[in-house]
């Protein structure tokens, strides 16, 4: 258990992790167009160490997304296309009797998943055992084949993709496995004007080809830097109230959520919340988080985590749009305004 | 605070108090609200139950004062914490956590940056007090009203009124015993319907105790003109004993048996009570008179001494009578005089009956008429009813179809709903889109299974 730093990031250091952020950011913005939020969310998911879904229609840049990461980021990457009969050892890697210096004896061959940027792509059409394999190695980075645990690569990252149509045939997360998700990132379909930009600097659609602005050093760099961002008792008190109020029997609980949740979300979601604020605020040019990033954080943080009662699909709620009543439901502040005052 | 830049240590006292204004103002109206109500009952109660305090009832236009201090103790006791007004300083700002990090970590690099220097440009909450003043306005008008209600008379004065009216009967009562008029029976009889009505009036004052006022008012004038007719009767009937003489002894007789009578009646009304005893002694003594058995004398000399004392006895008394007389006409008998427009015989409507509608329906015990009755013995003839019509479906046809009228469309019934559905299974039957209508058994089936 480390404790956060009595001291803030001075302002020079704040002005250069931003701006090795902003190149990041920037070259990633270069293949997904039109799709900054998108990209901030994912950039301060990884800053925090975090793991990713990534969900939306087929097509919108998914994978093009994880893999232009771990161009710009310079890291091993590695690709899962994710079927029903995907075995478990095809993820985490296997065992094999092989013949070394005349003797026969089981040799390990790492899976896909010792890398450092792990696409699962279509998490989904994977049996539960397979997507089981990913449990371990997303939550304590490393992986345990006959007996022998193995650290796997730092950092290590899972980005998963997952398709919310064509779900014939497929095994929907169980809520421990989204919970180990730090973020569920929903991207939506591209404007007209973005097309427009598309058609007209890509032929073929293949995007730009990016270089490395990013070195392992400077990356652990920066998540050490992460790790310094200030978290104000003020929003961390924000953040403690929010995941609180997502849990239907909190006194504090907005309607919404006392009507629609079943189950709220585990201390991990504010743990997220708070990790993620840090990268968010990291990339804002600030030495600590506050309200704002916890606001903007709250969504793809906490959306996945609830567990939405029957209610909630029959009047047309979703995760994200709990969340957001949950945001206008509980105020920044513990002890508001009094009531004959009024925020401009 | 103290770590911070002066404009923005300024602004944030200036918020601080602002906020202490705010929890005033929270807490304060409240407070107003529940001391003017409750002046108002004071109000009302002195109004209707303590006349002396009515002049001071306009001090309790203070109590919303006094309900200040309270409010102002409140108020200090929940005024915000410095870190409250700091976080809410961030919020309001947009919240930034730089204002907060600062004050917590204190680090000089941060305190002079430009996010902490934009708190000098703090946009101050506005103040809304009228949100809750506004609920002091009823409890305002409650007071207002209050105060404006008139000064209810005191049951104090009720008694007194009613210890006046019996003391006016009490006096006209005395002076009928000063006068030597009515007897011990009738004084206790007035003296218990004077208690009577005191008290009557002393529970309840109205119109009716003035009635029963006037009612004993009236008993005393009818007992004074019963006398006064006594004595008139035997005034009368001595003067015809004294001119008939020594004419005729049948008649001599006669006219003695009258006056004999009329000397009854004299003792029986008491008047003769205080008659002189020579009086006393021929007519038979103290006891004779009480028990009005008076006994006249035989020899037509003791006769003639009687007539004699009784016409000087009569003649004294009849003058302090007439004195007396005045009371029955104060008494408010019925004068038909004081009432010109009903002293005509046949009235205002001129037909002589009661009433002045001008329409007679007879009087009240008059026997009902029934009209034309049939007989008993009368037979009930069969009387057939006009033929009917059937109403025939052409009768709704319509005549003709306005424009914009609504036409009918084919709803697909539930049975073809059913089999538009039919094909689709698994996972998109569940994503498929539920009815309304259908939402109640969706909930119920759920919420069973529960």
């Amino acid at each position: 258990m480390t404790e956060q730093n009595k001291s803030l990031l001075s302002p020079d250091a704040v002005g250069n992790a931003q701006a090795r952020i902003s190149r990041l950011v920037s070259g990633l913005r270069q293949v997904l167009l039109g799709k900054e939020e998108t990209i901030d969310e994912v950039v301060a998911a990884l800053l925090a160490h975090g793991h990713v879904l990534l969900e939306g229609l087929p097509g919108l840049g998914k994978t093009e997304l994880v893999k232009a990461l771990s161009r710009l980021l310079s890291l091993d990457f590695r690709r899962i296309q994710f079927t029903p009969d995907l075995l478990p050892t095809d993820i985490t890697g296997s065992h094999i009797l092989q013949e070394r210096d005349g003797r026969k004896d089981f040799v390990f061959h790492p899976g896909p998943v010792f890398t450092n940027l792990l696409l699962a792509d279509e998490i989904n059409r994977a049996s539960p055992k397979t997507q089981a394999a990913l449990l371990e190695a997303m939550q304590e980075r490393r992986v345990t084949t006959f007996g022998e645990t193995r650290a796997l690569p730092n950092p290590f990252f899972v980005l998963a993709t997952q398709n919310p149509i064509e779900l014939e045939g497929t095994y929907p997360l169980p809520e421990a496995q989204l919970d180990r998700f730090t973020f569920k990132v929903e991207i939506s379909g591209v404007e007209r004007s973005v097309l427009e930009e598309i058609l007209v600097t890509r032929v073929h659609g293949v995007p730009p080809t990016l270089e490395p602005v990013i070195h392992a050093n400077e990356l652990q760099e920066l998540f050490a830097m992460v790790d310094a961002v200030f978290l104000p008792r003020a929003v961390a008190n924000y953040i403690a109230r929010l995941v609180a109020a997502t849990h239907p029997k909190s006194p504090e609980a907005p309607e919404h959520v006392r009507n629609f949740v079943k189950y709220g979300s585990s201390p991990r979601g504010a743990i997220a919340i708070g990790a993620a604020a840090r990268g968010l605020a990291l990339l804002r040019g600030k030495p600590n988080v506050g309200f704002d990033e916890v606001r903007r954080i709250a969504a793809p943080a906490l959306a996945h985590r609830l567990v939405l009662d029957y209610s909630a699909r029959l009047e047309g709620y979703d995760g994200r749009r709990v969340v957001a009543a949950l945001l206008d439901g509980v105020s920044e502040v513990e002890r508001g305004l009094p009531q004959t005052l009024e925020a401009r | 605070m103290n770590p911070l830049p002066d404009p923005v240590a300024s602004v944030l006292r200036r918020l601080r108090r602002r906020l202490t204004i705010g929890v005033f103002l929270d807490i304060w109206p409240r407070w107003a609200f529940g001391s003017l109500l409750s002046a108002g009952v004071v109000a009302i109660s002195c109004r209707l139950f303590i006349p002396r305090a009515a002049s001071a009832l306009n001090w309790l236009w203070f109590a919303p004062v006094i309900a200040s201090i309270p409010a102002v103790l409140l108020t200090l006791s929940r005024s915000y914490r410095p870190e409250q007004i700091a976080a809410l300083a961030d919020s309001l700002k947009g919240g930034e956590g730089t204002l907060l990090a600062v004050l917590e970590i204190q680090d000089p690099a941060w305190v002079s940056s430009r996010t902490i220097a934009g708190f000098s440009q703090l946009p101050m909450p506005r103040l809304r007090a009228w949100r809750k003043l506004g609920a002091i306005v009823p409890a305002v008008t409650f007071l207002a009203i209050a105060l404006m209600m008139p000064q209810r008379t005191p049951a104090a004065e009720k008694g007194m009124l009613a210890n006046d009216i019996a003391a006016d009967l009490q006096a006209t009562l005395n002076e009928l015993k000063k006068q030597d008029v009515i007897t011990p029976n009738e004084d206790k009889e007035f003296q218990d319907e004077i208690e009577r009505i005191r008290k009557d009036a002393s529970e309840k004052l109205d119109a009716s105790s003035w009635e029963a006022s006037d009612a004993m008012r009236e008993k005393f004038a009818a007992k004074l003109a019963e006398k006064q007719d006594a004595m008139k009767w035997a005034a009368d009937s001595l003067s015809n004993f004294a001119a008939a003489g020594d004419s005729d002894a049948s008649m001599t007789k006669a006219l003695a048996g009258e006056l004999g009578t009329a000397i009854d009646k004299l003792s029986q009304t008491g008047l003769l009570a205080n008659a002189p005893a020579d009086l006393q002694k021929l007519l038979g003594g103290k006891d004779a008179i009480a028990g009005g058995k008076t006994q006249l004398p035989k020899d037509a000399a003791s006769l003639r001494k009687l007539a004699a004392s009784l016409s000087k006895y009569l003649a004294g008394r009849s003058g302090e009578l007439a004195a007396i007389g005045k009371l029955g006409k104060e008494a408010g008998r019925f004068d038909p005089t004081e009432f010109p427009l009903f002293s005509d015989e046949r009235g205002p409507d001129g037909d002589g009956d009661p009433g002045s509608g001008g329409i007679n329906r007879g009087r009240g015990d008059a026997d009902l008429t029934w009209g034309k009755e049939s007989a008993l013995t009368d037979r009930f003839k069969s009387v057939p009813l006009p033929p009917g019509s059937y109403r025939s479906p052409d009768d709704w046809t319509p005549l003709a179809v306005l424009p914009g009228a609504p036409k009918e469309s084919p709803e697909p019934s539930l049975a073809s709903s059913g089999v538009q559905f039919a094909g689709i299974t698994g996972p998109a039957a569940v994503r498929r889109t539920l009815a309304p209508r259908h939402y109640s058994a969706v909930k119920k089936y759920f919420e069973n299974s529960k």
